[in-house]
């Protein structure tokens, strides 16, 4: 099956994947304007891979995390830093690690 | 300590639960072997995640400087106009994979670069630079599709890898213990039985040769 991407986040971010061919794209203002417009991308078919700024994602806090829990395998969503490069401290899937494994937390190093 | 199973202290239960007891174990065994393959599994992607993360979120950071100059030169009006023109119609092939039982997406994705004559933009009107833009954030798409299938495996078997470690430990720590409990009251239950029986022959036997 083929699907179409959408890009959720602040003006240049959205304009740059704009730009790379990324079909839909939201601009966040509000808050329950994104919650809405995340809602509607994710119940329609055809969207494949979401893309949003992790600025955004933590500012919709809890319930966008609920709403990853409710979805299904697709649409696939992906954090990505917006241009200030801003990465949250805390790591989604070290926070996965930590409740799986145990209080494990890996520090990788490649050497070679 | 567990609390011990409500039986009836009969041969017939000992039997059966002599026999749950002989499942739980190898469902647990089973259980565990599984979980020891998924942790490896899950150890895998995670390498393979940080290795396509790093390279991804370098490649958008070069985007991200190209667009700023893109703006810088173009001026924004211009650039979010030339955004707005551009033909996006991007699709991304997904169909799901199964690793170990687990359904995980497999995302394929043809060639995003594209020829600036296929962009859709005026061309005329764009500098060169609003190309470069474009084209970084082609490639940062690209690897940012293939760091999304990654990411998505990892999520998928951390959640199986979840679950199946709860099973385990339910079976390990709760149902196999009370099921031994019970085993063992049955056992303590039957010997007991037979003491008295015996003593009670005994007794019966030492009536028997008074009145004799």
């Amino acid at each position: 099956m083929s699907y179409k991407i959408a890009v959720v986040g602040d003006q240049d971010t959205v304009t740059g994947f704009a730009l790379a061919g990324a079909t839909y794209a939201h601009i966040h203002t509000a808050r329950e304007e994104t919650l809405a417009k995340l809602n509607e991308f994710f119940a329609s078919g055809e969207i494949g891979l979401v893309l949003i700024t992790h600025r955004v994602a933590e500012e919709l806090g809890f319930d966008f995390r609920q709403m990853l829990r409710a979805k299904r395998l697709l649409p696939i969503v992906l954090g990505i830093p917006d241009k200030t490069g801003y990465v949250p401290k805390v790591d989604e899937l070290r926070e996965i690690i930590r409740r799986t494994v145990g209080a494990e937390i890996m520090v990788k190093k490649e050497d070679s | 300590m567990a609390m011990a199973l409500a039986v009836a202290p009969t041969r017939m239960e000992l039997l059966k639960l002599r026999q749950r007891v002989g499942l739980a174990q190898k469902g647990h065994d089973l259980l565990k072997e599984k979980m020891d393959a998924l942790v490896i599994e899950f150890f895998e992607v995670l390498r393979r995640v940080q290795e396509a993360r790093t390279k991804a979120l370098e490649q958008l950071s070069v985007a991200h400087r190209a667009l700023l100059m893109c703006f810088a030169v173009m001026g924004t009006l211009e650039t979010k106009q030339a955004s707005k023109e551009t033909k996006r119609e991007l699709q991304v092939e997904i169909s799901t994979r199964h690793i170990m039982g687990i359904a995980v997406p497999a995302v394929e994705v043809g060639e995003v670069e594209r020829n600036a004559l296929v962009r859709g933009y005026g061309l005329h009107m764009t500098s060169s630079v609003l190309d470069e833009a474009s084209r970084e954030f082609e490639r940062a798409l690209k690897l940012l599709i293939e760091l999304s299938e990654l990411n998505a495996s990892a999520f998928a078997i951390a959640k199986e890898l979840e679950k199946t470690k709860r099973r385990v430990n339910a079976l390990e720590y709760i149902l196999i213990p009370r099921l031994r409990d019970a085993l063992k009251f049955i056992m303590m239950r039957l010997d007991e039985m037979e003491r008295e029986n015996f003593s009670r022959l005994k007794r019966i036997k030492a009536m028997l040769e008074e009145r004799g």
